[in-house]
C-alpha cells in the first residue's frame, strides 16, 4: 500500500509528461500542416497557375460567411441586449449609464465580437469542414486526388482555410454592429439615451486600435479554426466512427484554441501596448 | 513495410515488364493493396526501394513524386470518385489541374474515354446516381485521361455480379491491348485474375512465393498456391493463420 502511494507522484508526473508531449506533437503537426498548405499553394502560383478553383473558394466563403450571418447576427444581438441591460442597471445606481455605449462597443470590438464569432464558426463551419474532409478521407477520395498528382493541401485545404481567414473579420464586424445596435435599443428603451447621443458616445469611446485589435484577432482565429478543422478531417482514421470522433475533437480543440489564443493575444497586446 | 507492430511486406521483390498485365493474388489483408500504395508513393516503406522507369519512388521529393504520379493511373476498389462532382467533372479534374488543355480539348478527351468504357451517357450524373459497375468504369476512364504508362487496379471486380465483373475484365484487357498500357491488378477473385493476367504472382506472408504465366501458375506445386487456387480448407494457409492466432 505504501509502495503504491510512493509511486503515485511518479505515475502522475509520467501522465502529465505524456499529455504534454502529445499536446506539443499536435501543435507541431498543425503548424507544419498550415505551413505545407501555404507552401503548396505558393508553389502553384509560382508555376503561373491558379492554386484552386475560384468557384471552390466562393462556395466556401458563401457557406462560411454569408450563411453564417443570421446566426452570428442574432446571437450577438441578444448578447448586446443582455449586456446593455445588465450593465445598465448597475451603472444606473451611480448615475453613469451613459457609459453603456462605450462599454458595449469596446467590449465587443476588442473582445466579444471576435471571440463569439470564433466559437460559433468553430462549431458551425469547423465541424462541417472536418466531417466533409474526413468522409473524403475514409472513402479514399483524398488519396485518389493525391494519386493523380494533385496536391490535396492546396486543392482541398487552401480554399477552406482562406475562406475562413478572410471571412472571420467580416463576421466579427457583423457581430459588433448587431451587438451595438441591440444595446442602442436598450439604452433608448430603459435609460433614455437617444440614438444620436448613443452613437456619439460610441464614437467617443472607440479608438481605432480597438477596431484593429479585434480585426487582427479575427484573421488569426479564422486561420486557427480552418487549420484545426482541415487537419482533423485529413487525419481521420477508422471509418464513420472516426469521422464522428474527429468532428467532436475538431470542435472542442478549435473552441479551446480560440479562447486560449485570445487570452495569449490579450496578454501580449496589453504588455506591449498598455492602455 | 510495417504498420505499427505488424509487418505486412517483408523481403518482397517484384519486377513488372512493360505492356504486361501482372495479377497479384493473395489472401484478404495480405498486403496486396499496400503494394499499389507503395508504387504510387502514398505510403513509404520502412526500408527497400521501388523503381518506376528511372525514378526511385521511395527517394523522390513531393514535387517530383507528383510529376511521376501523372504517368500512373489508379483504379480504387470502391472507385473513389469525388462525390461532390459529376462524372464529367471527375474525369476532367486531372486534365484541368495538371495540363494546359482548353475546355474544348478536355471535353473531347472526356468524351473519348467515357466512350471507351461505354459511359458517355452518364456524363452529367453524380457518383451517387451510378451503380457499382458504372462507378468502376468511370474510375477506369478517369485513370486513363492522362494517358498513363502504368495502371494499377485494386480489386477491380470485387462486389460486382459475374456479368459486370467480366465486362470490367474485358475492358482492362482491351485497354491494355489498345493503349499498350502496363497494368498491375491485385485481386483474390480467381476467375477475374486468370482472365486478366499475362503473369500471375502469389503474395503470402509478405513475400511473393510464386510467379508464372497463368497456365503454369495453375499447375504450381507450391502447397500454398495449390490450396489458394482450390479454395480448400485443408492446407498450410489455415494452419499458418491458426499458428499466428495461437501465438497472439
Amino acid at each position: 500500500m505504501n509502495m503504491a502511494n510512493a509511486r503515485q507522484p511518479a505515475v502522475i508526473a509520467r501522465g502529465v509528461g505524456q499529455i504534454g508531449r502529445n499536446f506539443l506533437r499536435e501543435v507541431g503537426s498543425l503548424f507544419w500542416f498550415i505551413v505545407h498548405t501555404f507552401e503548396e499553394t505558393l508553389e502553384r502560383i509560382q508555376q503561373g497557375r491558379v492554386p484552386f478553383h475560384a468557384t471552390s473558394f466562393f462556395r466556401h466563403t458563401e457557406r462560411a460567411g454569408v450563411d453564417s450571418v443570421p446566426l452570428v447576427g442574432l446571437v450577438s444581438f441578444f448578447l448586446g441586449l443582455t449586456m446593455a441591460l445588465l450593465t445598465g442597471y448597475q451603472l444606473q445606481r451611480f448615475g453613469t449609464e451613459r457609459l453603456i455605449p462605450g462599454l458595449v462597443a469596446i467590449g465587443f470590438t476588442r473582445e466579444l465580437g471576435p471571440l463569439l464569432t470564433g466559437i460559433m464558426m468553430a462549431a458551425r463551419i469547423g465541424a462541417a469542414f472536418t466531417a466533409e474532409l474526413g468522409t473524403m478521407q475514409v472513402t479514399e477520395e483524398v488519396e485518389a486526388i493525391e494519386a493523380m498528382g494533385i496536391g490535396p493541401l492546396r486543392f482541398l485545404v487552401a480554399p477552406r482555410l482562406l475562406a475562413l481567414f478572410f471571412l472571420m473579420p467580416c463576421l466579427s464586424t457583423v457581430s459588433n454592429v448587431a451587438a451595438i445596435f441591440a444595446s442602442s435599443l436598450i439604452c433608448k428603451a430603459y435609460f433614455s439615451i437617444a440614438f444620436p447621443y448613443f452613437f456619439d458616445l460610441v464614437k467617443d469611446a472607440l479608438l481605432i486600435r480597438d477596431i484593429i485589435t479585434g480585426i487582427l484577432k479575427s484573421f488569426l482565429f479564422g486561420l486557427l479554426i480552418g487549420g484545426i478543422a482541415c487537419y482533423r478531417g485529413l487525419t481521420v482514421k477508422g471509418g464513420a466512427a472516426g469521422v464522428g470522433t474527429a468532428t467532436t475533437s475538431s470542435v472542442v480543440t478549435a473552441i479551446t484554441a480560440v479562447i486560449g489564443f485570445d487570452t495569449l493575444y490579450n496578454i501580449v497586446y496589453t504588455t506591449f501596448y498598455p492602455t | 513495410m510495417q504498420f505499427e507492430e505488424k509487418t505486412v511486406l517483408d523481403g518482397f521483390t517484384l519486377k513488372v515488364e512493360p505492356e504486361e498485365r501482372l495479377v497479384v493474388m493473395g489472401q484478404t489483408g495480405s498486403g496486396k493493396s499496400t503494394i499499389l500504395r507503395l508504387i504510387l508513393g502514398t505510403l513509404r516503406p520502412n526500408s527497400g526501394s521501388i523503381f518506376f522507369k528511372q525514378f526511385e519512388i521511395t527517394r523522390l521529393g513531393r514535387r517530383k513524386l507528383q510529376r511521376v504520379r501523372r504517368h500512373i493511373g489508379m483504379v480504387y476498389q470502391y472507385s473513389a470518385l469525388l462525390s461532390s462532382r459529376n462524372v464529367r467533372d471527375n474525369m476532367a479534374l486531372p486534365l484541368e489541374e495538371l495540363t494546359d488543355k482548353s475546355r474544348a480539348e478536355i471535353d473531347k478527351i472526356v468524351d473519348e474515354k467515357l466512350d471507351l468504357v461505354g459511359m458517355k451517357d452518364a456524363k452529367d450524373l453524380l457518383p451517387a446516381e451510378l451503380s457499382g459497375g458504372m462507378r468502376k468504369r468511370v474510375s477506369i476512364a478517369r485513370a486513363l485521361v492522362l494517358e498513363p504508362e502504368l495502371v494499377l487496379f485494386d480489386e477491380p471486380s470485387a462486389g460486382l455480379d459475374p456479368v459486370i465483373a467480366s465486362v470490367i475484365d474485358e475492358l482492362i484487357i482491351s485497354l491494355s491491348e489498345k493503349s499498350k498500357v502496363t497494368s498491375i491488378t491485385v485481386t483474390h477473385e480467381m476467375d477475374s485474375a486468370f482472365r486478366i493476367g499475362t503473369r500471375m504472382a502469389m503474395l503470402y506472408q509478405g513475400k511473393i512465393i510464386e510467379q508464372a504465366e497463368p497456365e503454369e501458375f495453375k499447375q504450381s506445386e507450391n502447397p500454398v498456391v495449390a490450396q489458394f487456387l482450390s479454395g480448400s480448407t485443408e492446407g498450410p494457409i489455415l494452419e499458418d493463420s491458426q499458428d499466428a492466432i495461437t501465438k497472439k
